[in-house]
């Protein structure tokens, strides 16, 4: 048998070869074009289609944002819970006395003595949020934040002090900016 | 029909800009300074401290504060309504370990007209120390301590309204020093 034929068809053919290529011949591929039959119809683009993607999702952007922004809003006056609040604002204040009540009113910014003051409603302060009723892990949490808290603090004001024993000690031409606030 | 289809597309459109415009300048008023950029010197600091807390542990940590206590309670009411205390501070053995690059990574933030500088004191021997405040209006957003010493780099971004009455009336508490920040003047009872 020549191999050569087998490999580029140049030698001498083997007569098997040639009979079994006659056989198979007739599976060999035959260009012609694809017939899908009358039920497969191609569908019609929606020429729309992309601007109503573009729509959907800019409507999601809008509905994440109003959430995200209503989120956000509300969680700052939960978050307040100094007890003072202004006579608008409806919250469960704590129980403070009057006279603290008083004197704690009276540092309030731009609010003198003499304003009528905020009715303070004397209400019991919700046990869910007292420190006897945190879980052992939330405490653990809440004391690694008050020592982080304190650090922060104490870091905060040896920088301040820094900055203003400097300001004071240095000359007038190394104080390059200072504004007085208050 | 098709004409309703571009009227509400047109309106999504400007909704959704007005959405993107919004977003871009509340990030653009953010008072929060990113610091990152220094977390390769904890490498070569011999001592270094990283404190990172957002709003819900700090109010987490304020229920610890005795109400009782006068010093703690004025420093909850000064964390109270307070967004992050973000602190890094590096200490190292040798000079010239941090580059002028990494100081003006978190000075390069401190821009107008988002930032204010209050203090700005620098000296050869003992470096920088600059006191950033944000300001929106009269409102406060937040502050920021940039000190640079031969040895040292501390910076300090408090998020939130720091209230700098109150500030200033802990001097005393934890050393927190007189900035020359006057109180605003209210009427006490015997003044009445």
């Amino acid at each position: 048998m020549n191999e050569e034929y087998l490999w580029d068809k140049s030698g001498e053919p083997d007569p098997e070869i040639q009979e079994l290529e006659q056989i198979l011949g007739v599976l060999r591929y035959q260009p012609k074009p694809l017939d899908l039959g009358d039920e497969v119809q191609p569908r019609s683009r929606n020429r729309y289609l992309p601007l109503i993607a573009i729509a959907a999702t800019l409507l999601i952007a809008l509905i994440a944002g109003a959430l995200w922004l209503r989120v956000r809003s509300k969680t700052v006056p939960q978050l307040n819970n100094a007890g003072i609040e202004s006579p608008k604002r409806q919250q469960v204040i704590p129980k403070i006395e009057h006279q603290k009540t008083n004197d704690i009113l009276a540092t309030i910014p731009g609010k003198s003595s003499r304003e009528p003051r905020p009715k303070v409603k004397e209400v019991k302060h919700p046990r869910t949020l007292e420190v006897s009723n945190m879980t052992a892990s939330e405490r653990q949490q809440a004391l690694e934040a008050k020592e982080q808290l304190m650090i922060a603090l104490r870091l905060t004001s040896e920088k301040l002090n820094l900055a203003h024993r400097k300001a004071q000690s240095a000359s007038p031409n190394q104080i390059r900016n200072q504004h007085k606030v208050g | 029909m098709k004409l309703l289809f571009h009227r509400i597309s047109r309106a999504l459109l400007i909704s959704a800009l007005f959405v993107i415009t919004t977003t871009i300048t509340v990030h653009a008023q953010d008072p929060r300074i990113r610091l990152a950029a220094l977390d390769h010197l904890a490498t070569k600091a011999s001592e270094t401290v990283d404190v990172n807390i957002d709003e819900r542990l700090i109010q987490l940590a304020a229920k610890l504060f005795n109400d009782k206590d006068v010093d703690e309670a004025k420093i909850k009411k000064l964390v109270n309504g307070l967004k992050g205390i973000y602190v890094k501070s590096f200490e190292f053995d040798d000079e010239n370990a941090y580059s002028t690059a990494d100081v003006d990574s978190i000075r390069s933030q401190l821009r107008e007209p988002a930032w204010s500088r209050l203090v700005n004191v620098t000296s050869k021997r003992e470096g920088i120390v600059e006191v950033y405040i944000a300001l929106n209006g009269p409102d406060v957003l937040g502050l920021a301590v940039l000190s640079a010493e031969p040895k040292e780099l501390t910076i300090v971004n408090i998020v939130g309204p720091v209230d700098l009455e109150k500030l200033a009336k802990l001097q005393g508490n934890l050393n927190i020093p007189d900035l020359g920040i006057e109180p605003t003047k209210t009427k006490t009872k015997n003044e009445q």
